[in-house]
């Protein structure tokens, strides 16, 4: 069975995610990056919140690429210092997979909130 | 710094770490001091971290962590490392350091005196580990206590979320 044929609920166990990960391929979910850019690219979209050290950074991309979420992508010109990495089908499934569970979290959490303020 | 890495990681990621770092190192030059001591200290304790958790992996420990272990999006009432308990740690090792090559020198200094009155003096190596995992226990006792304080005066994190109000005013 190929790895993205996984049910969601295989998936599932993988959830939920650590913040810098989530920021790592919501960055990634835009458009194939490089290191450099991934790190910019999450400082960004956190408002200067999440900024990841180069170990932080490659741990997870390391893991990331084990599990087969992200791959490198292979370019001529590329040299061998800035590899860029662009997301697999599994790692966009399973992105979309977390986001639906945190929208289904703030929704439930605004219902609880409104039916208590009311 | 790197070659703390597992040689495995290194052959893998070092030369794109190696690159990021130094672009990252390029951007910072033209910031302030404090910007730049920020920099190098978040960069050393990620590398220092990243090191010991592939060191782990390479000894199977990843049967017994979870690939993406969560802590921010599950409220869970359980303890945090305090970052500035981390950072106090290292400042105390440094002195401890400091202290046990001072200790050397003077030790060396009496024992090539002709006549000492205190005797044969033992090198501190052997007390050198326990006196590091004695001081780090101590100070994780110390943030543990400092965390049950606050969360029984429900000041904690958990606590001030609990109190926060989503709705707009």
């Amino acid at each position: 069975m190929a790895l993205y044929d996984m049910s969601s609920e295989a998936m599932m166990e993988f959830l939920p995610l650590t913040e810098p990960v989530l920021l790592i391929l919501l960055s990634l979910a835009e458009q194939p990056r490089h290191g450099y850019s991934i790190l910019k690219d999450v400082e960004q979209m956190s408002d200067g919140r999440v900024v990841l050290s180069t170990g932080t950074l490659y741990g997870a991309l390391r893991r990331l690429l084990d599990e087969e979420w992200i791959e490198r992508i292979d370019e001529e010109e590329t040299s061998r210092g800035r590899q860029a990495y662009r997301l697999t089908s599994r790692g966009r499934k399973n992105l979309q997979l977390e986001i639906g569970r945190m929208k289904q979290l703030t929704h439930l959490a605004s219902l609880r909130i409104a039916r208590k303020g009311a | 710094m790197l070659r703390l890495y597992p040689a495995l990681h290194r052959d893998r990621f070092g030369a794109e770490m190696t690159a990021v770092f130094g672009e990252l190192q390029a951007e910072n030059v033209s910031k302030g001091i404090a910007a730049r001591c920020a920099f190098y200290l978040r960069e050393s304790t990620g590398v220092v971290r990243g090191a010991l958790r592939e060191h782990w992996r390479a000894l199977g420990g990843d049967a017994v962590w979870l690939s993406f272990p969560s802590r921010r999006y599950t409220v869970r009432t359980e303890f945090r490392f305090p970052k500035a308990t981390a950072v106090l740690m290292a400042i105390i090792l440094g002195g401890v350091l400091l202290a046990i090559q001072k200790g050397e020198a003077i030790s060396a200094s009496l024992r090539d005196a002709a006549s000492s009155p205190i005797g044969p003096i033992h090198p501190v190596h052997s007390v050198l580990v326990g006196g590091i995992v004695m001081g780090f226990l101590f100070f994780y006792a110390a943030g543990l206590i400092g965390w049950a304080i606050m969360f029984a005066m429900r000041r904690s994190g958990v606590h001030r979320l609990d109190e926060t109000s989503p709705a707009p005013k």
